[in-house]
């Protein structure tokens, strides 16, 4: 052994104690705003440097609308609203993005490289893609159906590049190949083999493309005129508008409903697409 | 089992000609080795039989029937592939279960067939396990329990024993071959290994830029060698200019008496390493190099003319050291004139 790697090796115990310690602080610097806003939607003062007056039902009341005052709307219709339109959007980005993902991954085809482009495009900032759907569907961006199209659409990427990446990772050809000479026909191909193997990049995608449509600000703020409020824009009434105690039990609101949306899409993807296993 | 005939089959990508012409015939129950370097059409020839590819001329039959344009999943051949490609998402018992599913066949004997199958390949233990979890050669065996699960007409193996390491390979050798053997399944046997395909098939058919240059037993293919490629190809071997005049052989640097060749002035003469033997012989020779390779010794000797020989003695021939002067005897009889 040289003296540079046993030097290396004297390293080894302090470098995997101070990676640790980099994980954790990174871990804390994300989760001590979430943890501190949730904390506070549950205090009745906010005059202190921090939350004070412990523990009070009164800014999640107000926000779900059970209170006589507070907030213009109350925040369950526009969750909901919001929650539906991002699964709109997730669904299309499904049925749509993921044979997009194979169709690259797959076959080579003329202006494959192009499509591969164009299918990562949609990444510009949704502000941009929300002036080009006014410009180009005056008529329609701003229903509910012009959201579920625009955040398909600026979602999308997520879907694609992290199914893409799942299809890369197996030997795509010769499983499909394998699963057909064993007599499946190709949609059972697809949807017994090909899927259920791409499983985890499905279950991230629809979770990435659906968290952030739920959330997405910049492209609902330009096209939306019609129908209920959209969760994000009701926010942003909110914290201008409403105290900041009110707006942290709606922020806390949404989190918990990410996270619930990420267990069921979990449990989903762990049971959900077991059709072949349960039954050899 | 199955009787297969591919009929001047052509396969054209773009401008490129993958196959050219392949006229072969897998008889009802034998395993027919393609071997041929990289890029010689043999993959094409065994996925144009798979259903996976659509040949530009020529015909697929099996059993006499046309199947040329009968999509994969309804010609019941088993495919397994050197990437094993097994389905991550099911259990081994599932994998092995999966085709017989596909065939309609109910629940209870779709399990015990692949159960059958898994205790055959002596890997029952690894049935409730994930193919992830299993080593090279697990995962082999598996995708042939799988590929074997659907009675298949014919099975084709794409290369199946690379990337496994040498001893396992020489292990699952024999196993391959006797299984075949015992099911009495029509085979090809697609490898760039000839010394795998002389193992584990009945006939070699050896292709070359898309052609099929000699189909025979691999003692055909080694031994009578059709022309200077399949000679080169399968096996080492020295190629020699020869001439054979009033029933002698003569190589340039000795002559030999031999009734055997066919006259001709501008042969050349296949020496296998081991036709050459060592000993008071006619032909003088020092040797250059020496190479031990466990069950024996090659040596490059050089001739008088300054040409070299590739000669193969058994490991007991430690007494031949590097600048030794030697002398070569040629075992006439065994050695392939091409004219």
């Amino acid at each position: 052994m040289t003296r540079w790697q046993r030097m290396i090796r004297r390293f080894d115990p302090v470098g995997r104690r101070l990676v640790t310690a980099v994980v954790y602080a990174f871990l804390a610097f994300l989760t001590i705003p979430i943890v501190y806003t949730f904390v506070a939607s549950f205090a009745s003062s906010a005059d202190g440097v921090l939350p004070s007056g412990f523990a009070t039902l009164e800014n999640w009341r107000v926000v779900m609308g059970y209170a006589d005052y507070g907030v213009q709307t109350t925040v369950g219709r526009s969750l909901l609203f919001s929650a539906g339109i991002a699964t709109g959007g997730t669904v299309v980005n499904l049925l749509v993005g993921v044979p997009i993902a194979y169709a690259l991954t797959r076959y080579e085809f003329f202006a494959r490289d192009w499509l591969n482009a164009l299918a990562i495009l949609p990444l510009v900032p949704g502000i941009v893609l929300g002036i080009a759907f006014l410009r180009a569907y005056p008529e329609n961006a701003s229903t509910s159906f012009g959201l579920v199209v625009g955040y398909a659409l600026l979602k999308s990427p997520y879907m694609v590049l992290t199914v893409q990446s799942s299809f890369q990772s197996m030997d795509l050809r010769r499983i499909e190949e394998s699963a057909r000479s064993l007599g499946a026909s190709w949609p059972r191909t697809f949807l017994t083999v090909i899927l259920p193997n791409a499983k985890n990049g499905i279950v991230a995608g629809s979770i990435i493309t659906w968290t952030l449509a739920a959330a997405e600000f910049n492209f609902t703020y330009m096209v939306y005129s019609q129908g209920p409020r959209p969760f994000s824009l009701f926010l942003f009434e909110n914290i201008n508008n409403a105290p900041f105690l009110q707006s942290a039990a709606a922020i806390s609101i949404y989190f918990l409903i990410v996270v619930s949306a990420i267990v069921v899409l979990q449990f989903l993807g762990n049971r959900g697409f077991t059709t072949t296993t349960t039954n050899p | 089992m199955a009787e297969v005939c591919l009929e001047g089959l052509t396969k054209r990508f773009d401008t490129e000609l993958a196959v050219d012409g392949i006229d072969l015939a897998i008889r009802d129950g034998e395993v027919l080795g393609v071997v041929g370097p990289s890029g010689c059409g043999k993959t094409t020839t065994l996925r144009t039989l798979a259903g996976f590819e659509t040949p530009t001329e020529g015909r697929v039959l099996i059993d006499d029937e046309d199947v040329t344009h009968v999509p994969p999943e309804r010609r019941n051949v088993g495919l397994v592939f050197q990437s094993y490609a097994l389905f991550d998402n099911m259990t081994v018992l599932e994998n092995v279960a999966f085709g017989p599913k596909m065939q309609g066949i109910g629940k209870t004997e779709r399990r015990d067939r692949a159960r059958e199958l898994l205790s055959m390949l002596d890997i029952d233990a690894l049935a409730d396990r994930a193919p992830e979890t299993l080593s090279g050669g697990q995962q082999q065996r598996v995708g042939l329990a799988r590929a074997l699960a659907i009675e298949p007409d014919v099975l084709l193996l794409d290369e199946p024993m690379t990337g496994l390491d040498a001893s396992l390979k020489e292990r699952l050798r024999t196993e391959l071959s006797g299984l075949l053997e015992e099911l009495e399944v029509t085979a090809l046997y697609v490898t760039h290994d000839q010394e795998e395909a002389m193992v584990m098939c009945d006939r070699i058919a050896v292709l070359n830029d898309g052609s099929l240059e000699q189909v025979g037993r691999p003692t055909e293919i080694y031994e009578r060698p059709a022309n200077r490629f399949v000679a080169d190809f399968v096996g080492t071997s020295n190629v020699l200019p020869a001439t054979v005049e009033n029933g002698r052989l003569d190589l340039g640097f000795a002559t030999f008496e031999s009734n055997g060749f066919s006259e001709t002035t501008d042969g050349t003469a296949v020496v296998r390493p081991d036709d050459l033997t060592l000993g008071a012989g006619p032909i003088e020779a020092i040797v250059r190099d020496r190479f031990y390779l466990g069950n024996g010794v090659r040596i490059r000797a050089e001739l008088p003319d300054g040409e070299s020989v590739i000669v193969g003695l058994d490991r007991t021939a430690r007494e031949v050291t590097v600048g030794d002067p030697i002398s070569l005897d040629l075992e006439v009889d065994r050695i392939h004139v091409l004219e």
